[in-house]
């Protein structure tokens, strides 16, 4: 602390030291901070856990109790969460896997030098930064099946002789919602991976160059491995924000028809608003904070080799 | 060095044609639906529920927006003004508190202070629908149901845990010297954090403004949860509460999509340059 002592300070008077008194200066800056995390996240989640210990149904206030991990054991025995486990997971994998293929290719795009790339980078960001309400509600115009616009086109090239209703398919409808998350979540990866590519000297370019490398040699062995570590946390980061995302799935589809996207955090919202059972949806975000909280460790292992997480 | 050469044709190709051809898609895919949107929102009804479909509008009308705008079912100004008021509000308490935070994480030595930066970091990643039960029975309890202050203190936890995160990176390229001298001039020190390092810091601190305002503007599950009436809403939980009438009027659900999007996507020019700074540095949600 005696680094941080100020100069200024008149010399303290009475029980309390100085060390101990500017400790306590200190913490009174991170207070507010820590009130409103207190109260709208640790609090919050303490809450869950408690709520997920009792038979809590909105609608039916007369059979609240403490069942202990009862919830729980129904969670085990339900088909349906299991099936949205298995949604979640094509979810994610499709979603994640497609956006970086694309994001990566936009990115490479993007970094070439052209009049207007300013311009163009702006543009092409516009998805990723839009309400996601706004979104689901723009592709569920595209995806209509009489007046929107893809079957249109697809009936034009003649692809379609009959409309399809591609969100209430339920062959489709997984795809349809997977094809929109994709779009919306390209930029995420473009800017990323763009900021990694500017990020390389063009020293390091010139000099594989010079070793006679071609474009394609220059790009595995020089571009991707410099790329690793912003790959590692922008694929990490995506894969937890895609497996919580709920509002895409919840505006276009509500999880339906008969549960085809219904995905693990959709499915919370359905319990919690559908069905009112606020006790089993407690349960269903307590195991999603469990199984990010295991993928965040992980990935924090992984990446603590790559980038220096905290200082 | 034949390969050289072979590379450098290819790399004409990749530079010219392939290089155009590929923004052009790139560009048309990303726009697209903003365009049928924009397209859909001019259109007369006839014209929306017409077949063949158009794409281009035969009699562009402002109609929809009108209609949108002072609709009692679903007014847009009043979610408008409510988006407007929660976002600001939500930013300008954010920037105070995260700038106090950010601050102390960066300058002094705390006891389990990594361990800190962690949670700060895990905590962008929470999802909204992790919260959302027990933040709605914690409101209702409080009597908050219905009003700004629950949007509000919801949006906290998603802005703080990021600005906190980004301010702490500004903070800390800013040299000590700086605030030591004016400390030693009498200044206190939240004299000099105000004097001093919040003017330095400006650039970074408007960023993160910018981006508390955006992510609050975008924010659906709070908004549709903690509030009941219609006088409430925001855009978001508005045009979510459009989708769900009995017959979707398409034309001022589009106008209302607009209206939803040209201020997130005005602010963001502003902010892109120093989001992407962050964004590599840390995670976030989005």
């Amino acid at each position: 602390m005696t680094r941080e002592a100020s100069v200024a300070m008149p010399s303290p008077r009475g029980f309390i030291s100085r060390g101990t008194r500017q400790t306590l200066a200190n913490y009174a800056y991170l207070l507010p901070a820590a009130v409103c995390l207190g109260g709208t996240v640790l609090f919050p989640i303490l809450k869950s856990i408690h709520m997920s210990l009792y038979q809590n149904v909105l609608s039916r206030p007369q059979e609240y109790r403490f069942i202990g991990l009862g919830n729980y054991l129904r969670m085990i025995q339900d088909p349906t969460f299991w099936l949205t486990l298995k949604n979640s997971f094509i979810w994610v994998v499709c979603s994640v896997s497609i956006q970086f293929v694309l994001g990566f290719l936009g990115a490479l795009l993007l970094n070439g030098k052209f009049k207007g790339r300013a311009f163009c980078r702006t543009l092409n960001l516009l998805p990723w930064i839009i309400p996601g309400v706004v979104v689901g509600l723009m592709w569920e115009y595209l995806y209509q099946p009489n007046y929107g616009p893809i079957n249109d086109i697809l009936r034009q090239v003649g692809l379609l002789r009959v409309p399809i209703a591609w969100l209430s398919d339920p062959n489709l409808a997984m795809a349809s919602v997977i094809f929109t998350n994709i779009w919306r979540g390209i930029p995420f990866f473009t800017i990323m991976i763009l900021a990694g590519l500017q990020a390389i000297p063009d020293k390091v370019y010139e000099a594989a160059t010079v070793d006679g490398a071609s474009v394609t040699q220059r790009f595995w062995h020089v571009t991707l491995p410099l790329l690793r570590p912003i790959i590692i946390v922008a694929t990490a980061t995506r894969i937890i924000w895609t497996f919580n995302y709920a509002d895409l799935i919840f505006v276009m589809t509500n999880g339906g028809p008969a549960n085809a996207t219904q995905i693990t955090s959709s499915y919370t919202l359905l319990s919690a608003y559908t069905d009112l059972d606020f006790g089993y949806a407690a349960t269903l975000s307590v195991v999603l904070l469990i199984i990010m909280l295991t993928f965040t460790a992980f990935y924090l292992k992984v990446t603590k080799g790559v980038e220096s997480v905290s200082e | 060095m034949s390969n050289h050469r072979s590379g450098d044709f290819f790399e004409r190709i990749l530079g010219g044609p392939v290089l155009w051809t590929g923004l052009a898609i790139m560009t048309i895919f990303a726009l697209g639906p903003f365009l049928w949107a924009f397209s859909a929102s001019l259109k007369t009804r006839a014209e929306l529920y017409a077949t063949p479909i158009t794409y281009i509008p035969a009699l562009p009308t402002f109609q929809n927006y009108v209609e949108a705008w002072t609709s009692r079912l679903t007014p847009f100004s009043r979610f408008f003004a409510n988006s407007l008021w929660v976002s600001s509000v939500t930013m300008v308490a954010t920037i105070v508190i995260s700038t106090s935070a950010g601050y102390a994480l960066a300058r002094f030595r705390f006891v389990g202070k990594n361990t800190l930066m962690l949670v700060f970091l895990a905590t962008q990643m929470f999802p909204a629908v992790l919260l959302i039960a027990p933040l709605l029975s914690q409101w209702y309890a409080l009597g908050l149901i219905d009003t700004y202050q629950a949007l509000i203190y919801s949006n906290f936890s998603f802005t703080v845990p990021f600005t906190v995160w980004m301010l702490v990176g500004y903070f800390e390229s800013i040299p000590r010297a700086l605030e030591e001298s004016a400390m030693i001039d009498g200044s206190s020190r939240f004299g000099a954090l105000l004097r001093i390092i919040v003017p330095l810091a400006a650039p970074g601190i408007a960023a993160t403004a910018i981006f508390a305002f955006v992510s609050s503007w975008s924010e659906l599950l709070f908004a549709t949860t903690f509030t009941s009436s219609t006088e409430m809403r925001t855009l978001s939980a508005g045009l979510l509460y459009m989708a769900g009438q009995y017959e979707v009027q398409w034309g001022q659900l589009s106008a209302g999509v607009m209206i939803s999007t040209v201020p997130v996507a005005i602010l963001f020019t502003f902010l892109q340059k120093h989001l992407i700074k962050g964004l590599t540095a840390g995670a976030m949600k989005g």
